[in-house]
């Protein structure tokens, strides 16, 4: 791979981003514009290279739209991630491996930190700091290569974070997701840790299939989230009552508020204001992706101002393409670069399994447990697929999508056994062409020609 | 000499389709079940006709289902996807209605696509990953319930408790049949093989339960009053013992090439095998007391669990290897069956000294000569090393 240009954000933005508001954490601490401007151009550089290589094949690579101030703090939020996470687990606040694609508000309602595979992954990955790109991949993959001698080749790439807590890469005190549909590997992965030499504790809470008009789903769901919140408060010292549980569900609701409202007034708008790097950055923080669900939803405040802001003016986001196919992206844990995609002409509108978990806002009142276990439940992600398959062609109309992509992990039994299923109805129901598209890089530069290859053809058809 | 009663089970089983068709043109409904956990004896009890569906070892089935399902599904699902597919299969023809409890996921996910795709009729029994908890009873119970509904309401008649004990009665004469049978085949002078028993098993997918009784109890009586008469091998035998993914009806690569090389099959503890049979008791005969049966019995891989040191499918594990006095165990697992796959490197560590071979395959026949070189040395080994025992 050859030695990409370096990203940079520009000096002549400065004074426009330090008189924007900061940020206000779950730990009651701030930052300031002008603190994060400093980490973003000097500390973040030196410490974590790799995040700034402009390359194209960097999936992760920073948005190019640099005057999207919230987008900047977005970056921000991940690469501070580490530091945040070892400070508060010094402090002994726990941390708790879940499962991706869920509401974390009992996580965080119990005193600890969730943190999702791909979250568990990034730490890992930049507890080595002033890594090149090529050489934090190293290291990523030499963690994943670890976790599948130790396990099994057929696993999925999520197999990463569990060989980076095995491996004590990164502190991790409970091991304890929600199970689903989305994931084949969760389960069995949990289950490999009872058999290695950490004494870190693991819980599962269950996720009953076909549930629907069973109310004995949700209330086994919620007799284990109880037990799975005084497990955490067991570790967090924490007392945790109704209220604190409900207190937590407002602050998450009112995230997934602003997101779902992002979403709406970025599908209706002319022109569209922001890349897709950008909107799914700021609106799938209603998930939170950065370990602070008080930072998550200031940050989607701001974002959200900024978005409306720009549909306002027709501001068109930097890098949208002229007359950008608007592509739907379906599947979990994966998805196309956004970066080729709009050098073929096209942009990303949204993506199945991150609205899923926005959509369902938990009741405030009455049983917190149970309204927990009811919105679980209630992810049109997780329903029987006929029912999935109806509600996204609904989204990929709503969203004005041209076609769609459904991406599946190397590994993932589930969403493989879906993916014709799902591009099927989506096509009988709305029109757009559909294509699905089995990846095994997961987030890596090198080696990605085959999708690349599959993801630019079908844009081109469109 | 072969058993007399093995040829009237084969008789009884080539009769079977064209009976099936008689008995639908006489009104009954033939339901075929996949997984694990569904309870027979409360399609039985109903009146329907329970059919075990689920073929292996055909790689161009398994082209047809991957036409609808992925490569990265294990190839049981893709060949059982096949077979619902092409509607050829004698049996697969016949059924009104399938039933899928959700033991495994992917077995899940093609009850939708069956029902999606070629529009069979279906039903789904739930159960819980955490089946051991007080909770998990208690969701599976309610579950056992609703399936019950639903099973009466496609038969058009209720649920009735004499015929609900008549059908335990009947099952659990299986269960005790095909353990009986079991110990028979291991034994030195066993007048069956484990394959016999194996093919026996699978004659019970699809015969009358009631029928397939009196015919175990047949063989059994048979193969006692032989037990005598094959002596025991002189020869240094090497007792292998098949644990991990299961091996249904068609898929005999493994099977073939470990015989073809000179092991012996001495037990299982496979889904597909013996694990099926046992520790169900059920202790009252109403849909919560079959829940509680089957969720206490012998848990499937598909269910994780996560105490090492009281996980009833290891210790069940180490009971039959001691049972079954195997030489050396032989974890077959498909690919893409992560359930048994993932558990590989920890069933060995678990076993500690016990010769361990992991084959891991699909139903395509490229990696026989890898597999059997593997399994030829494997056999090798374990003949060597009973040899300098026996020397010493």
């Amino acid at each position: 791979m050859a030695a990409s240009a370096r990203f940079s954000y520009p000096e002549e933005i400065k004074d426009k981003f330090i008189a924007t508001p900061g940020l206000k954490f779950k730990s009651g601490n701030t930052v300031s514009s002008a603190e994060i401007w400093e980490f973003m151009t000097k500390e973040a550089p030196r410490r974590f290279p790799y995040a700034f290589d402009a390359g194209t094949n960097h999936i992760g690579r920073f948005s190019a739209d640099v005057h999207f101030l919230s987008g900047i703090k977005r970056a921000y939020l991940d690469l501070t991630a580490k530091d945040r996470l070892l400070k508060e687990h010094a402090a002994g606040t726990p941390t708790v491996l879940v499962q991706g694609g869920q509401a974390m508000d009992a996580y965080y309602a119990a005193g600890a930190i969730p943190l999702r595979p791909g979250l568990i992954m990034r730490w890992a990955g930049n507890m080595d700091e002033g890594l090149s790109l090529r050489q934090s991949e190293t290291r990523g993959l030499n963690i994943l290569e670890s976790g599948r001698r130790k396990i099994s080749i057929d696993a999925c790439n999520q197999i990463a974070a569990h060989a980076a807590i095995d491996n004590k890469v990164v502190p991790v005190d409970l091991i304890a997701p929600y199970l689903c549909l989305r994931c084949s590997d969760m389960a069995f992965l949990v289950e490999t840790h009872r058999n290695k030499a950490h004494n870190i504790p693991s819980y599962l809470v269950d996720h009953p299939v076909d549930n629907e008009n069973k109310p004995w789903a949700a209330e086994y769901i919620a007799t284990e989230l109880r037990e799975l919140i005084a497990k955490i408060a067991l570790l967090s010292g924490k007392t945790i009552t109704d209220e604190v549980i409900f207190d937590e569900i407002k602050l998450e609701n009112r995230g997934r508020r602003i997101a779902l409202e992002i979403f709406e007034q970025w599908w209706a708008a002319d022109i569209p204001p922001t890349n897709s790097t950008d909107l799914f950055g700021i609106a799938h923080l209603g998930q939170d992706f950065v370990g602070d669900s008080v930072a998550s939803v200031d940050l989607l405040e701001q974002g959200k101002r900024e978005i409306l802001e720009r549909i306002k003016n027709k501001v068109k986001g930097t890098g949208v393409p002229d007359h950008a196919k608007r592509l739907f992206i379906c599947g979990s844990c994966v998805g196309p670069n956004a970066y080729h995609a709009q050098s073929a002409g096209a942009i990303f509108v949204g993506r199945d399994d991150n609205y899923s978990s926005l959509s369902v806002l938990i009741e405030e009142t009455g049983d917190p447990y149970l309204n927990i276990a009811k919105s679980i439940l209630a992810y049109p992600y997780e329903q029987r697929t006929e029912k999935r398959g109806k509600w996204t062609a609904d989204l990929v109309k709503r969203s004005r999508a041209d076609g769609v992509i459904f991406m599946y992990q190397w590994g993932c039994n589930y969403q493989s056994g879906v993916a014709r299923m799902i591009s099927d109805i989506v096509k009988q129901k709305t029109g757009v062409p559909t294509t699905f598209v089995e990846v095994g890089e997961l987030g890596r530069s090198e080696a990605t020609e085959q999708s690349t290859n599959r993801v630019e053809a079908f844009i081109e058809m469109v | 000499m072969g058993l007399k009663s093995l040829d009237k089970i084969a008789d009884a089983l080539q009769r079977r389709p064209a009976e099936l068709e008689q008995l639908r043109k006489a009104g009954k409904k033939v339901v075929g079940w996949l997984a694990y956990n569904i309870p027979e004896e409360i399609i039985y009890a109903l009146g329907l006709i329970p059919i075990r569906v689920g073929q292996g070892g055909d790689g161009r089935l398994v082209e047809v289902g991957a036409r609808h399902i992925s490569t990265k599904n294990c190839v049981f699902v893709r060949q059982a996807l096949g077979q619902f597919a092409e509607k050829t299969d004698p049996y697969i023809k016949h059924l009104d209605l399938v039933a899928i409890d959700a033991t495994c996921i992917q077995l899940y996910r093609l009850e939708e696509l069956i029902n999606f795709y070629f529009g069979y009729k279906t039903v789904v029994l739930g159960v819980p990953r955490n089946f051991a908890t007080k909770e998990g009873h208690e969701y599976f119970r309610k579950e056992v319930e609703f399936f019950t509904k639903k099973l009466e309401e496609f038969a058009g008649v209720t649920l009735e408790q004499s015929k609900l004990e008549k059908a335990i009665w009947i099952y659990d004469g299986i269960r005790q049949a095909i353990k009986t049978l079991y110990r028979y085949q291991s034994l030195n002078n066993a007048p069956l093989s484990w394959r016999e028993v194996s093919t026996v098993i699978n004659a019970g997918y699809n015969l009358d339960r009631g029928q397939y009784l009196e015919l175990l109890q047949e063989l059994i009586i048979e193969a006692k009053d032989n037990l005598s008469e094959r002596s025991g091998s002189e020869n240094i035998e090497a007792r292998i013992f098949l644990s991990g993914s299961l091996i249904p009806p068609g898929d005999t690569k493994l099977v073939d090439i470990i015989e073809h090389l000179g092991g012996r099959i001495i037990g299982d503890d496979l889904w597909s095998g013996l694990n099926f049979f046992l520790n169900l008791e059920i202790q009252e005969p109403t849909p919560y007391g079959v829940a509680d049966a089957y969720l206490d019995r012998v848990p499937h891989g598909s269910l994780p669990y996560l105490d090492l040191a009281s996980d009833g499918r290891l210790a069940n594990l180490k009971e039959q290897l001691k049972a079954f006095n195997a030489d050396g165990i032989i974890y077959h697992t498909l690919r893409y069956c992560d359930a048994f796959t993932f558990k590989a490197g920890e069933t060995k560590d678990v076993l500690g000294s016990l010769p361990f071979l992991e084959i891991h395959t699909e139903y395509s026949g490229s990696d026989f000569e890898a597999i059997r070189t593997r399994v030829e040395a494997f056999i090798e080994m374990i003949k060597s090393k009973k040899e300098i025992a026996e020397l010493v």
